[in-house]
């Protein structure tokens, strides 16, 4: 369970996070929309305590997040798969290394089984023949596939990702969208997915909501959001095509 | 004035915290063996040729001086103890630094500004342990004997000089270098690159963790750390000299 009460987080006269409030049940998967630049991955990265909300409390299955606590954080940490924006893939190791390092150093599985592994989940975003390849030689897409086979490789209880069909085709996007719902369902997996993509939102979640000006605006299923008359709301589910 | 305050203290907190870290585990006996070759490979090249001509130029531009008072047989002497006691050291220090500390802020800033950082924050790896420790141990480590390389090629750069121009014999240059040295002057000389290799990767890994803002970002980086240890390089030496004279002298 993931519960965060009035989250408020500025940078210098920024204000980026005002007061936002979200509860994610155990087993639950959440969707956040929201134009760029609302603050999306800054609260993700608030879970992870990457960033320190100004003020507020995050709760990760009842452990507070907080930044002075090392061993508290550790141990959320330890329950989270984390899907970067940007990817953030090791650019020194192969996409198969960049999934044992973290399986064998974090978790501390044996190398063997943790290759086993590293290729079974590289293997269900559809790189099973590209591991050798360096960061370096993928396309974005691809590289934004081994990125999110690197949080699953862990089988978390939490999962958050930072849109995670970005830059992907619609095929395989879909794709994608599925396996998410696959797993989650399969393991109880709790997350929040960060996404523009409204398809694939509507695949992963249970609920969802839309970021602004600091806050959750409108949460509830995808139904109840698509009815909701805010033309910020309505934007993300006009049909393309 | 108050900034520049800031960032020396900033700068010597992050330096002191790998004296705790060093001795905590877990050792990366790996990433240590990989940076020091990677140290080393980086800087040999580079280090084989300023050692030759450090020893060429010195000795080719005291041997007319030393010529006009008919004291041209001291110039093993004199090109020995300069080389061993400071040319040696600071000008290997430098131009490793030129090297060396823009390859780690470049390789740590690209890491900040692509959030390779933070993915090892997620994963409870900690990136000061993982990146900072061994790079600095490697660079302590390996300067030194960078170092001693550079002496004697310089050594030998002089000889090439006095060989060309004045036959003298490689026995008789040898002996009269060797006879000139004393452990007083190989001692302090070595000892001081100590720091050096130490100034050198952990001012280039300051400044890679503190690379905000893209590609433009890591390029700052590097050239800063270049700066910055090249100028810590010159005040150690200077505040290493002066302990040095008052304590053996
Ligand atoms: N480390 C930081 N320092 C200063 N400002 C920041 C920092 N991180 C984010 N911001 C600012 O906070 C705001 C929200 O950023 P965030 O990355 O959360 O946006 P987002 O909702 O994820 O947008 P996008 O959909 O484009 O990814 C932006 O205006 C950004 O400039
Ligand atoms: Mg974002």
């Amino acid at each position: 369970m993931i519960e965060i009460r009035n989250l408020y987080k500025t940078f210098g006269s920024l204000k980026v996070l005002d007061g936002l409030t979200l509860t994610v049940k155990k087993g639950e998967t959440f969707s956040v929309l929201g134009k760029s630049g609302t603050g999306k991955s800054v609260t993700l990265k608030c879970i992870v305590g990457l960033l320190a909300a100004d003020a507020g409390d995050i709760f990760v299955d009842s452990v507070r997040v907080d930044l002075r606590d090392r061993k508290s954080l550790f141990s959320i940490r330890q329950m989270i798969g984390f899907l970067f924006q940007s990817g953030a893939l090791y650019d020194s190791m192969s996409i198969r290394d960049n999934l044992i390092f973290n399986l064998t150093r974090h978790h501390k599985v044996r190398h063997n089984e943790a290759d086993e592994k590293a290729v079974h989940y590289l293997t269900l975003v559809g790189l099973g023949r590209s591991v050798d390849k360096m960061p370096s030689e993928l396309s974005g897409g691809m590289r934004k596939r081994a990125a999110l086979a690197r949080a699953l490789v862990i089988e978390p209880r939490i999962l958050l990702y930072d849109e995670p069909t970005t830059g992907l085709d619609p095929i395989t996007s879909a794709e994608i969208s599925d396996l998410i719902r696959e797993m989650h369902s399969k393991f109880g997996i709790t997350g929040i997915v960060v996404t523009h993509d409204i398809l694939c939102a509507g695949i992963v979640s249970d609920r969802a909501g839309v970021l602004k000006d600091g806050v959750l605006k409108y949460t509830g299923t995808l139904n109840e959001l698509a009815e909701t008359r805010d033309e910020d709301v309505k934007g993300f589910f006009r049909n393309p095509l | 004035m108050k900034r520049v305050f800031e960032q020396i203290y900033a700068l010597t907190a992050f330096s002191l915290r790998f004296f705790r870290e060093v001795f905590l585990p877990p050792y990366e006996f790996g990433e240590f063996a990989a940076h020091l070759e990677n140290f080393g490979s980086r800087s040999f090249p580079l280090v084989s040729v300023i050692g030759l001509l450090m020893g060429l130029i010195l000795a080719l531009q005291t041997k007319p001086t030393l010529a006009r008072f008919g004291a041209e047989s001291f110039l093993p002497a004199m090109v020995a103890i300069s080389v061993v006691r400071e040319l040696g050291p600071v000008i290997t220090a430098l131009v490793v630094a030129g090297r060396v500390s823009s390859g780690i802020g470049a390789e740590i800033g690209s890491m900040k500004v692509t959030e390779q950082i933070d993915a090892l924050e997620v994963s409870s790896i900690d990136p000061y342990r993982f990146l900072v420790v061994p790079r600095v141990m490697a660079g302590t480590l390996a300067l030194p004997l960078l170092t001693a390389y550079a002496d004697l090629l310089g050594i030998l750069g002089a000889f090439a000089v006095m060989f060309v121009s004045g036959g003298m014999g490689w026995q008789l240059f040898m002996s009269s270098t060797i006879a000139s040295l004393s452990v007083a002057d190989i001692v302090p000389g070595i000892a001081k690159t100590f720091f050096f290799g130490y100034i050198i990767s952990m001012v280039g890994s300051y400044f890679g963790f503190k690379a905000t803002g893209g590609t433009e970002g890591v390029g700052k980086a590097a050239t800063t750390a270049v700066v910055f240890a090249s100028f810590l390089i010159l005040i150690t030496d200077f505040v290493l000299v002066k302990v040095g004279i008052l304590l053996f002298e």
